[in-house]
């Protein structure tokens, strides 16, 4: 490659070659692995940050849009209400962990916590709503004392891009009502409406079906249930 | 305030992020977003592209600012790390992309035109200019293309119009002469 003595072995360089940026995206992750593990490679690519940092003073400084700053606010924020809110009722590792070891039991655990949770609670439901062979894609339960109703993604399910989670509830010989939408990523809590807290009882079917974003535009689902199961008490 | 001092409260204020506190990001922000922007500008040759980058830096910097070590690192060559980690990863991702830069690699060459930038040291950078200064042309140009446009030897190579081996052997000996003569 080269006719220069000096120049030796590839990874000689491969810290300079890190920090000027002339490395393939794959060279780039194995000097990121090698920094992670590697003091005096992290030590050679520190000396070349701060050598090199001065070559972007030639850089001319370009002011950004106000809606910048306005984005990365929005985004903390959101970072904060998810921080927030976090607990075990969040924690989808934790969730999917029992969701996925034994589902009954899962169902069994959820409404516990939610009778624990409220203990004027009366019996609450539960369900485990079972995608494509048989494995549980969601489980969710209801606590009947104050109508909220919590599904948990036991699968990794995810929508198409362009695509939303939709949940209903079917009561037995009724047509599908929705519960709004679902998060296939975390657990998500759902108040139901009073006027259909009644019939959210056993033999009820939840189900999830693919819709577009938004939801089903015609208030019955449009796309394929991906996701049923009955509600039954614990 | 001198510069040394503003750069002192620059890392304080890292230093306040670290702890959560939001006002200490936005006075981060206010005092370094411009010079990322064009860094992230002159990356990527796309403004909207570099305002995604740019929200993905700070927030970066909202998560990680207790890495910052203000004994190890000035926090501008720290902010400016993140800033081109950032943008080099999204040009590599978009491969399919290659627009080419806004300007020509030969007009970035033009040290002594920018102003006195109180984000780093004076001192250092004086040093590094000196040191270019004592590469041939073709081999600081080269360095500093890659520096400031993020490109890979490939593309270096394709628009000095030289085979690979030729760009990657005057980069690898550029930077042997620039160690040796910045830890003279």
């Amino acid at each position: 490659m080269s006719d220069d003595p000096t120049i030796e072995r590839d990874e000689d360089f491969a810290a300079a070659e890190y920090v000027l940026g002339v490395l393939s995206a794959k060279d780039r992750r194995a000097a990121e692995q090698r920094l992670a593990r590697d003091p005096a490679f992290a030590n050679e690519v520190a000396f070349w940050e701060e050598r090199l940092a001065g070559v972007a003073a030639g850089v001319t400084p370009a002011p950004a849009p106000e809606r910048a700053w306005t984005r990365i606010e929005a985004a903390l924020a959101r970072g904060a209400q998810r921080q927030a809110s976090r607990g075990v009722w969040d924690s989808l590792a934790f969730w999917r962990g029992f969701a996925l070891a034994a589902s009954a039991l899962a169902a069994a655990c959820l409404a516990g916590l939610i009778y624990v949770g409220s203990a004027v609670s009366p019996s609450p439901l539960l369900a485990r709503l079972d995608a494509e062979g048989g494995k549980a894609g969601f489980v969710a339960a209801v606590n009947t004392g104050d109508g909220s109703l919590t599904v948990v993604p036991a699968a990794l399910l995810a929508p198409a891009a362009q695509q939303a989670f939709e949940l209903w509830l079917i009561p037995p010989g009724d047509k599908p009502h929705s519960l709004g939408l679902i998060d296939p990523a975390r657990p998500v809590t759902i108040r139901v409406p009073k006027d259909l807290l009644k019939q959210v009882a056993r033999e009820a079917v939840l189900a999830v079906s693919v819709e577009p974003p938004g939801g089903s535009p015609t208030g019955a689902p449009t796309g394929p249930v991906i996701a049923n199961g009955k509600l039954a008490s614990l | 305030m001198d510069a040394e001092a503003r750069r002192r409260e620059l890392a304080a204020a890292i230093a306040r992020v670290a702890g959560g506190d939001r006002a200490a990001l936005k006075l981060v922000y206010d005092a370094t977003s411009a010079k990322l922007f064009g860094i992230l500008i002159r990356i990527l040759s796309d403004r909207s592209e570099a305002e995604d980058v740019l929200q993905d830096v700070y927030l970066t910097v909202w998560q990680k600012a207790d890495a910052f070590d203000a004994a190890r690192a000035s926090p501008m060559t720290w902010l400016i790390a993140i800033a081109r980690n950032r943008a080099i990863d999204r040009l590599r991702s978009s491969a399919a992309r290659r627009a080419e830069p806004i300007e020509a690699a030969g007009e970035v060459a033009d040290p002594g035109a920018s102003a006195v930038d109180w984000l780093q040291s004076e001192q250092e950078r004086g040093r590094l200019e000196l040191c270019l200064a004592e590469l041939e042309a073709h081999q600081s140009a080269a360095i500093r293309a890659a520096f400031i446009d993020g490109l890979t030897y490939e593309t270096l190579a394709a628009r000095a119009g030289v085979p690979l081996g030729t760009m990657k052997s005057w980069i690898r000996r550029a930077l042997i002469k620039l160690r040796a003569c910045l830890t003279r």
